[in-house]
């Protein structure tokens, strides 16, 4: 039997603290490590590491609720932390939402593309998620959805761009989304195109979807870079009904 | 926005709603205004109809010289910030010529695109020619005014 | 590169079966730089289109993601509308109908597109 470690939770020395709470948290001993989490963050609270350690502490402790606001804090601090987008991906596929758990390790993916463990996890999820949520509704209402429902002038409706984003980035993206999708339907209509479908926007580290739901409304999907195309649009096929079932639930 | 032939208002709000041009005017060949749009002061209206009128007169002198065969249709002047485009365009009325600066909100292309079209509507949208009144001296100035007056609204 | 070089990429991308014409435009002020034939529609309209579509998704980008985009993919259900970024401000453009191979079409147009500079 080992020593237990010491505990000093009031003086983290440095980032010491980091290292000591994960051996306490590992041995299963989660009041102390919450404890030493914590007064590390009363230290250093832009330290994206010292929320994540507490994300993984209240994840253990069965807090998911305490686990999220954690790693979404770890975010704030840090917006590709990739413990962080693994913890988020951990708790979502916990709870079956397995389609929100894809879009994190996606995020981490694009990290840390070389990580065996994030792209056996994003296997396992993808195999998973057909068969479990052949009709699940995404998660609309989610800053960190990567779902954007916006009105013809730019109002945001509901939904976000993604994790570790802020409603002020979904409300201008919202305003320059409606300005995209009135260009679209102006080219298509000037070029005798016919009625737009939808608009793939791609770059280095990203890809969106934007297309039109009914009544002006707009959805904007928004996926890492290294989420296909192809799928990237069906997510967004699928993300096109829920939110049209959400415009009449509205209505 | 200020018209003085009411025909021209749905060609002109579709043109600067489109092109997001900030400033637009419509005048004849010689320097009379149609219309306006985005105009505060009816001195930079005048001043702008003759100095766009002198422009194009100018380059179509200059392409005459250049032995281009006829004139440059458009002239561009491209800013940091702002551009002024200045084309002319054949109506039943004559040829009439139409100015806008635009910011980045727009570009060339785009004023390009929707002048084609606003002339296109123009020219189709003009009521026949009517018999030109002689202009006396004496009544210049009165109908001057009064255009000056639908123009700006009483200013 | 050359304007030669220019229009041998422009005649290979209108070579695909489906497609009605490309061109190489500049966003800043929406003007063709350089042009294939096109059917049925004139290629300047295209390239002032293009471009401010161009600006708009570059300007929703910097917002959601605080970088720009190489690709901007419009379909319709008349046809599609592709540009893939060049050396700035180009952007080489087609125009193809619904029956075009996208995957393709896509795929060559973002290898010439990096190689217009």
């Amino acid at each position: 039997m080992t020593d237990p470690p010491t505990v000093s939770p009031t003086r983290p020395q440095g980032l010491a603290f980091l290292e000591l709470g994960e051996r306490l948290r590992q041995r299963g001993q989660l009041e102390a490590a919450a404890m030493v989490a914590t007064a590390g963050l009363a230290h250093y609270p832009a330290l994206a590491d010292a929320h994540d350690l507490l994300g993984r502490i209240r994840a253990d402790q069965g807090e998911d609720a305490g686990a999220i606001a954690a790693w979404h804090a770890a975010l704030e601090c840090d917006q590709g932390h990739v413990g962080a987008l693994k913890g988020l991906a951990f708790v979502a596929f916990r709870a079956r939402d397995f389609s929100a758990a894809e879009r994190y390790l996606e995020l981490a993916v694009g990290e840390s593309p070389h990580d065996p463990s994030l792209l056996a996890a994003l296997d396992r999820v993808r195999a998973t998620q057909p068969a479990a949520t052949p009709d699940a509704a995404p998660a609309l209402a989610d800053l960190s959805s990567g779902l954007l429902l916006f009105d013809a002038q730019g109002m945001r409706l509901t939904g976000g761009v993604g994790p570790g984003t802020s409603a002020d980035t979904a409300d201008a993206a919202s305003a320059e989304g409606a300005g995209l999708a009135r260009e679209a339907s102006r080219v298509t209509r000037l070029l005798g195109l016919g009625e737009w479908q939808y608009l793939l926007v791609e770059g280095t580290e990203f890809r969106f979807a934007v297309l039109p739901i009914a009544d002006g409304a707009t959805l904007l999907v928004s996926r890492p870079g290294t989420t296909p195309s192809g799928r990237l649009l069906a997510m967004a096929s699928r993300a096109g009904i829920a939110a049209r079932h959400w415009l009449e639930r509205l209505t | 926005m200020r018209v003085l032939e009411p025909w021209v208002t749905d060609p002109l709000v579709e043109f600067v709603r489109e092109s997001s041009a900030r400033v637009a005017l419509v005048m004849t060949s010689s320097g009379q205004v149609i219309a306006q749009h985005g105009f505060t002061r009816s001195l930079d209206v005048m001043a702008a109809a003759a100095l766009g009128a002198g422009i194009l007169a100018t380059t179509s002198e200059l392409a005459r010289l250049m032995e281009h065969g006829g004139d440059f249709g458009a002239v561009v002047h491209q800013g940091d910030r702002e551009g002024v485009w200045l084309g002319g365009f054949d109506t039943p009325r004559g040829r009439w010529i139409a100015l806008a600066v635009f910011g980045r909100e727009s570009s060339i292309g785009l004023v390009r695109l929707f002048f084609d079209r606003f002339a296109a509507q123009v020219s189709a949208a003009a009521p026949p020619p009517v018999a030109v009144r002689e202009v006396l001296a004496e009544g210049f100035e009165r109908e001057l005014d009064q255009s000056l007056r639908a123009l700006f609204g009483g200013t | 590169m050359s304007l030669e070089r220019w229009q041998q990429i422009l005649r290979e991308i209108t070579g695909v079966p489906g497609v009605r014409g490309a061109l190489i435009v500049s966003a800043e002020d929406g003007l063709v730089v350089a042009e294939s034939a096109m059917e049925h529609v004139a290629t300047s309209d295209v390239a002032a289109l293009a471009a401010a579509l161009v600006v708009r998704a570059r300007q929703t980008a910097h917002v959601a993601h605080g970088a720009p985009p190489r690709s901007v993919h419009l379909a319709a259900s008349g046809g599609v509308l592709l540009a893939m970024a060049g050396p700035d401000p180009l952007w080489l453009v087609a125009l193809a109908d619904s029956r075009a191979e996208l995957g393709r079409l896509r795929v060559l147009l973002g290898d010439f597109a990096v190689s217009l500079a």
